[in-house]
């Protein structure tokens, strides 16, 4: 009893019980525009996935318009590595799975994919993964699941899944399954909301969710509700927005969304709000971030806010993105 | 981004922190162009090194900066040979001890963890059985450490798995802290249930879920357990005795009713049909969050 009692979290009666969807908009239109600024300056390595959250966050809002799209473009054409054709967080880093899948997903929503050499992308994506079907994240070969997952989200919205070795890839996600339904980030790593959510959107690219223990994942990741009404990651640890993402797209891909109270996590995530600031936190009164504004705005929108555009639960994109590239992921009714 | 608690500050305050963090920045743009601007000298340039330690160890995320450490070590493998094997080894074992530095101040940095197996996989003698000695006892003081968890998995690849050893460990960890689902994870890596592990592993739980009842981690291992095909009817029948009486201790608990439905599950006759019914209409009552889940298992009774 002591212990689900000391993993939780009160809001206090100050915390926000409504969207404030201006304040977010401005929240990310300011967040790069001012280069001295300390938080924006110093995380310069992860912009490729920042530019990834502002975007996709604004999309959902009705905002792309917000962002000078030609800057941004000319951004990810710069940070194409011309030799291994991967792509970097920043000019002057290392390309790497994470931020390539990032790029693609910024060009796919201003249907831009012209712009960069789409060829290096599939030669960089198809040269990261190992015989037994992994992939690593880069040339230096750190491998998990998360890679498996950017790989065929990359590749899918490329339309070139023929060029790695889907079946292979299939094998080492499922080697990677647990006693608990769930997913870690390699054979026999301990099951982590967010490493379900890139092996379940793995196989639903893939159209492999039959070899999920269903109702044995799902019971587990209806379990991460907690009494706030927020989402755990793991058993006995602290809710926080993202894991709100995670854990809801994945029953969203499994058909049991209805397994979690809307009502409890929508107040969560509200009161994750700042305010002040604008954006979303990862808990309430912490400091807000375009990441958790972009899983807290994406858990809204899968929960059918009206106010926000529908997103899809795999590709955490706006659904109409996905339509227009006429995706299919695979959805468990 | 996570757990960074906002605070009211005076306008004073503000400005000295400003200050500071502009310093950061500033040092932090000019390191890394210095690198950048060495990054490809034969020999290495040792001024460049000594930076790039810095940085990391103020953020291990920023991969580029491990690649560049990879670079020099690859490099200053290959102009070694047997006779300076020495200092080789020294160079290699004080990028372990800055992966430490960067651990202490950051244990969930996939980068520090992985540059440090990368190393010592590299390392001329490589003393693994001290890194398993090492990654034990930290495993003592965060024991929910899932990068932790991996490592130790790389190294049992390297010094062979002891498997009664490792199981050792998992009960050890799950004695002193029922609640570490981490340790359960771990055991159900280790064991194949069957008919001569089953009993142990049923005490176990029964062990756990009777000091405390609310906390959830030995449920789940629980209907892993019930999912072997070696759980008799008898073992089913001693195990709902049991839950009754803890019930009795514990009537709004949760996962006792949860379990007596996995437990009464494929009996099909009409008595447990009714209860199950009443099981899944209780848990609506007490466990509200979870209602859709309960609705759906109600439905499938029928
Ligand atoms: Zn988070």
């Amino acid at each position: 009893m002591a212990t689900s009692m000391v993993n939780e979290v009160k809001g206090d009666d100050s915390v926000p019980k409504e969207l404030l969807l201006e304040k977010h908009v401005s929240f990310l239109r300011e967040y790069g525009q001012n280069e001295d600024n300390f938080e924006y300056g110093i995380t310069d390595y992860l912009r490729m996935s920042g530019v990834y959250w502002g975007l996709t966050a604004l999309d959902l809002m009705g905002k792309l318009k917000e962002l000078p799209e030609n800057e941004i473009v000319e951004f990810v054409q710069k940070c194409q590595d011309p030799e291994s054709g991967g792509i970097s967080g920043c000019i002057n880093h290392d390309p790497h799975l994470l931020h390539t899948v990032s790029a693609i997903q910024v060009l796919c929503i201003y249907d831009r994919l012209d712009a960069i050499n789409v060829e290096g992308v599939i030669k960089y994506v198809k040269s990261l993964q190992k015989d037994d079907g992994s992939f690593t994240g880069d040339k230096w070969g750190e491998v998990d699941t998360r890679f498996s997952f950017c790989a065929v989200l990359t590749l899918s919205l490329l339309k070139r899944m023929d060029a790695i070795d889907v079946d292979k890839a299939v094998e080492f996600v499922e080697s990677c399954m647990n006693f608990d339904g769930g997913f870690g980030s390699r054979p026999l790593s301990e099951s982590h909301a967010g490493l379900i959510y890139c092996c379940v959107g793995f196989l639903s690219i893939t159209q492999r969710l039959d070899i999920i223990k269903r109702d044995t994942l799902a019971w587990w990741l209806c379990e991460r509700q907690l009494p706030s009404g927020g989402l755990n990651g793991r058993p006995e640890k602290l809710p926080d927005v993202c894991y709100s993402w995670w854990v809801l797209s994945s029953l969203s891909m499994l058909g049991r969304l209805h397994w979690i109270d809307f009502a409890a996590l929508e107040k969560f995530i509200v009161s994750c709000q700042d305010s002040e600031t604008g954006g979303f936190s990862d808990r309430p009164g912490d400091i807000t971030d375009p990441y958790h504004t972009l899983f807290g705005l994406a858990a809204l929108s899968l929960m059918g806010n009206g106010a926000l555009k529908r997103v899809n639960p795999t590709y955490c994109m706006p659904q109409e993105v996905i339509d227009k590239l006429e995706l299919k992921p695979q959805i468990l009714n | 981004m996570h757990g960074r608690l906002k605070v009211r500050t005076t306008e004073e305050q503000k400005l000295i922190k400003e200050k500071k963090q502009q310093e950061k920045l500033k040092a932090y743009r000019q390191g890394f162009q210095q690198i950048l601007s060495t990054r490809h000298e034969v020999p290495y340039n040792q001024t460049s090194f000594a930076i790039c330690s810095q940085l990391l160890i103020a953020n291990p995320d920023i991969s580029t900066l491990w690649n560049y450490r990879k670079e020099v070590i690859l490099q200053e493998i290959e102009t070694s040979d047997k006779s300076n094997e020495e200092e080789l080894g020294k160079f290699m074992t004080s990028e372990i001890k800055l992966t430490e530095q960067c651990l202490l101040a950051n244990p969930k940095s996939y980068g520090s963890w992985y540059h440090r197996f990368w190393v010592l996989d590299r390392h001329p003698k490589p003393d693994w059985n001290g890194e398993f000695a090492l990654c034990s006892l930290y495993l003592m003081k965060d024991d929910r450490n899932f990068h932790c968890w991996d490592y130790r998995r790389l190294i049992l690849e390297k010094i062979g798995i002891d498997l009664d050893a490792e199981r050792k460990f998992s009960t050890e960890r799950i004695n002193i802290n029922f609640s570490n689902y981490s340790s359960w994870h771990y055991r159900s890596t280790l064991k194949q249930l069957n008919q001569e592990s089953l009993d142990e592993e049923i005490n176990l739980v029964q062990n756990a879920v009777f000091t405390d009842p609310a906390d959830s981690s030995a449920w789940f291992y629980l209907r892993w357990i019930l999912s072997s095909q070696d759980v008799t009817k008898k073992h089913k029948e001693d195990m709902l005795c049991k839950l009754e009486s803890l019930q009795e201790l514990d009537p709004d608990c949760k996962w006792i009713y949860i379990a007596k439905s996995w437990l009464t599950k494929g009996v099909r006759d009409g008595n447990s049909v009714a209860a199950d019914g009443d099981c899944f209409r209780t848990l609506i009552q007490i466990d509200p969050l979870r209602k859709g889940h309960y609705n759906d298992c109600l439905n499938n009774i029928d």
